[in-house]
């Protein structure tokens, strides 16, 4: 079967919906908005399943409280062909379109209204979100018979600042993603990322801070819908200039030579006789101690 | 006389071939219709899960390694029972164990040894770039088997480098003998004295059976030995040693100097932009370019291309951020998660990580937030990702 033979290119797009920053951006300028942001996402969403017939979405929206998947919809559970009628839209348009459409305007309306922000951490929750991604693209890449490839990646519309605490974590999706094969894309709505843009450095994806908001949809059209191997052929955004630079466990400053504890790699800017991270004691290799010889003192004549 | 208290020292321990193979066909069990499917179903399954299983717990680890690989180059490795040969098929898979290793253990360095006609020779230097490894064991497919390979000699030869590591990095070497009979020039009980002394790690894997004097060289210097059954087990027992070891209680800790150069990357339009050569390349023939851009050395700004690297000039270790990160999740393994039965789920049947539907007959749980995921997941999550994805979310939250 043709079928068969053809790739697969499935994307995520992981939108930030922080509704702190969401809010705050509302009430500073009224050029983007939540709804604006989400369709611009729907508008490349269309797109890239009208690229091609076999060409696959997911949407995940990342909240500070959990992370939630707006579209696919748990398409397995009973009774949810009669709801595809309800949402053709009369329009003549192709009935998979309106059906994503639909179905993330409602779930983004459920998610929004129904979860409320409790505690005080109102980072979004980034890491966790890449990592439920990279689970649902491992999934999917099992569903399908040996013989089809299927090429993955993951889009970041990323609104608000970084979690420092989020790094660990961050840092294994990462390194998970590069072993798939599967490419780590950042789109930046406000301050720079340098999370973001180390994953984009080592998962080989594109990081993009965007002059001007309002222009959001036609930046994503622009960059980020070719798909990997178009992207050779197109004069696109320079890579960053990503800090390798490590930050030194007592000062937090970025160093360029430091000492690493060979137990736990902690990194520290100044030697010192014990790790603060595991206490463990060094060996360090003391030179002899030369005993002061004693000098006679010459009486004054 | 020697031979029966040597034999009274051993440890007891029943031979496969002693004990008594169990009727394994019963195992196959036929359901009402004659089909074997949810045995096999079910075998399938559990050696999946057998990978998950083991973990180490809080125990320190040797996370900076010097390995050598030892391959034998002997007659005996042109037997055809791996496919095409044994010693293509060993070659091909002691690539992707570089890989790997170089993938879980970026700080650490690799040394490959070849043996035969009862001498040793060395392949590759022992080095932190996996690229110079794998271009040697291509080229190495071609070699003529011959001769009988020597223990004494490759394990001496090994020695010579390991001897002159720093003491808090664990020294190992793994080899992979296929032959039944070693040549020695000389007492090898000496030589396994030399290495408890220097506090090496020897451990083989054999291709054709046990050897006594194998058996008693990883005992004494606190390796594995295991003999394979068939490619796939071959590349199981590899993949073993991917892993960082537990660190024996006698290894130094100290602090080590490393060097975090910066990436620089010039264009030609730059009015700065100055080309240069990258100090790893001046000793290979090919490969000397004049590029833009590169890692710089922050003492003495020789330049290289590509990180992990020591520094040919000043001897100081270049290392990125993210190098030492990879070697985190050793530091902080990911607790198992807890198997049960599907039928115990009341709630929703859904896998909190992928959405997809639980199928399988087992749903595993994580201990500390007590969400529910499928067996891909799991295997996903325990393999590839370190971390559960809804221990995450908790994290921050608190």
């Amino acid at each position: 079967m043709m079928a068969s033979e053809e790739e697969i290119n499935l994307l995520v797009i992981v939108v930030d919906v922080n509704p702190v920053w969401w809010g705050q951006q509302a009430q500073r300028e009224t050029e983007l908005s939540l709804s604006k942001c989400l369709d611009a996402v729907m508008v490349l969403g269309n797109s890239h399943l009208a690229m091609g017939r076999t060409n696959k979405l997911a949407v995940i929206a990342s909240h500070c409280e959990d992370s939630h998947f707006l579209y696919p919809g748990k398409s397995w559970r009973a009774g949810d062909s009669g709801g595809d009628d309800a949402y053709s839209s009369g329009d003549g348009k192709y009935e998979l379109l309106s059906v994503v459409n639909n179905l993330i305007a409602e779930e983004i309306r459920k998610v929004m209204s129904k979860t409320e922000v409790r505690g005080n951490s109102t980072d979004t929750l980034l890491a966790g979100t890449l990592a439920k991604a990279l689970c649902y693209v491992n999934r999917v890449s099992k569903e399908f018979e040996a013989g089809q490839e299927i090429k993955s990646r993951i889009l970041v519309i990323k609104a608000a600042e970084d979690c420092p605490r989020q790094y660990m974590n961050f840092m294994n999706v990462i390194f998970a993603a590069q072993k798939q094969n599967i490419l780590i894309d950042a789109c930046v709505l406000d301050s720079d990322s340098g999370l973001l843009q180390q994953a984009c450095d080592i998962t080989g994806g594109l990081y993009l801070k965007i002059p001007q908001k309002v222009a959001l949809a036609q930046y994503l059209l622009w960059v980020f819908l070719p798909d990997s191997d178009q992207r050779s052929q197109l004069v696109l955004p320079p890579p960053a200039h990503v800090d390798y630079r490590a930050a030194c466990f007592c000062h937090r400053n970025l160093i360029e030579i430091g000492y690493v504890c060979s137990v736990c790699l902690s990194i520290f800017c100044n030697f010192s006789p014990i790790c603060t991270t595991c206490e463990t004691a060094f060996k360090i290799q003391l030179p002899h101690m030369v005993k002061p010889k004693k000098k006679k003192l010459k009486q004054p004549s | 006389m020697w031979l029966a208290d040597i034999m009274d020292e051993e440890p007891e321990r029943a031979k496969r071939w002693e004990g008594g193979y169990e009727r394994t066909w019963e195992v196959l069990k036929e359901d009402e219709s004659g089909s074997l499917k949810a045995t096999v179903e079910e075998i399938l399954f559990q050696s999946k899960r057998k990978r998950v299983i083991e973990s180490h717990g809080q125990v320190r680890l040797g996370m900076m390694r010097h390995l050598h690989v030892v391959v034998d180059c002997s007659r005996s490795m042109e037997d055809q029972d791996l496919k095409p040969n044994r010693l293509t098929s060993s070659l091909k898979l002691i690539e992707t164990f570089v890989e790997e290793y170089f993938d879980q253990n970026p700080i650490s360095q690799l040394g490959i040894i070849t043996t035969k006609n009862k001498r040793a020779e060395k392949l590759t230097d022992l080095a932190g770039n996996a690229k110079k490894h794998i271009v040697a064991l291509k080229k190495a497919v071609g070699t003529v088997c011959v001769g009988e390979p020597s223990l004494y000699n490759s394990l001496n030869l090994a020695i010579q480098t390991l001897k002159h590591m720093p003491g808090h990095t664990s020294r190992e070497i793994l080899i992979i003998l296929s032959s039944l009979t070693t040549c020695d020039p000389a007492n090898i009980s000496e030589l396994i004295k030399t290495l408890k002394s220097l506090k090496v790690r020897v451990s083989i894997i054999g291709l054709s059976a046990e050897v006594r004097v194998c058996t008693v060289l990883t005992r004494e210097t606190g390796g594995s030995y295991h003999v394979i059954l068939d490619e796939s087990h071959f590349k199981e027992l590899l993949m073993l040693h991917v892993k960082p070891p537990p660190a024996s209680s006698s290894s130094e800790c100290s602090l080590i100097r490393m060097g975090f150069p910066q990436h620089t990357i010039a264009s030609l339009t730059d009015q700065d932009a100055k080309p240069s050569f990258s100090m790893s390349h001046l000793d290979s023939s090919s490969g000397a370019v004049l590029s833009l851009g590169g890692y710089f050395c922050p003492q003495c700004h020789a330049k290289y291309t590509e990180l992990p690297v020591e520094c040919k000039v000043c001897g100081l270790t270049l290392v990125s951020a993210p190098h030492l990160a990879r070697s985190f999740h050793h530091l902080f393994p990911l607790q198992g998660f807890t198997e049960s039965p599907a039928q115990e789920l009341h709630a929703d049947r859904c896998c909190q990580a992928c959405q997809g539907e639980l199928k399988d007959t087992s749903i595993f749980t994580c201990p500390s937030c007590r969400c529910v995921f499928c067996l891909e997941c799991d295997l996903f999550i325990h393999d590839s990702l370190h971390c559960c994805p809804c221990c995450i979310h908790n994290q921050t939250n608190s």
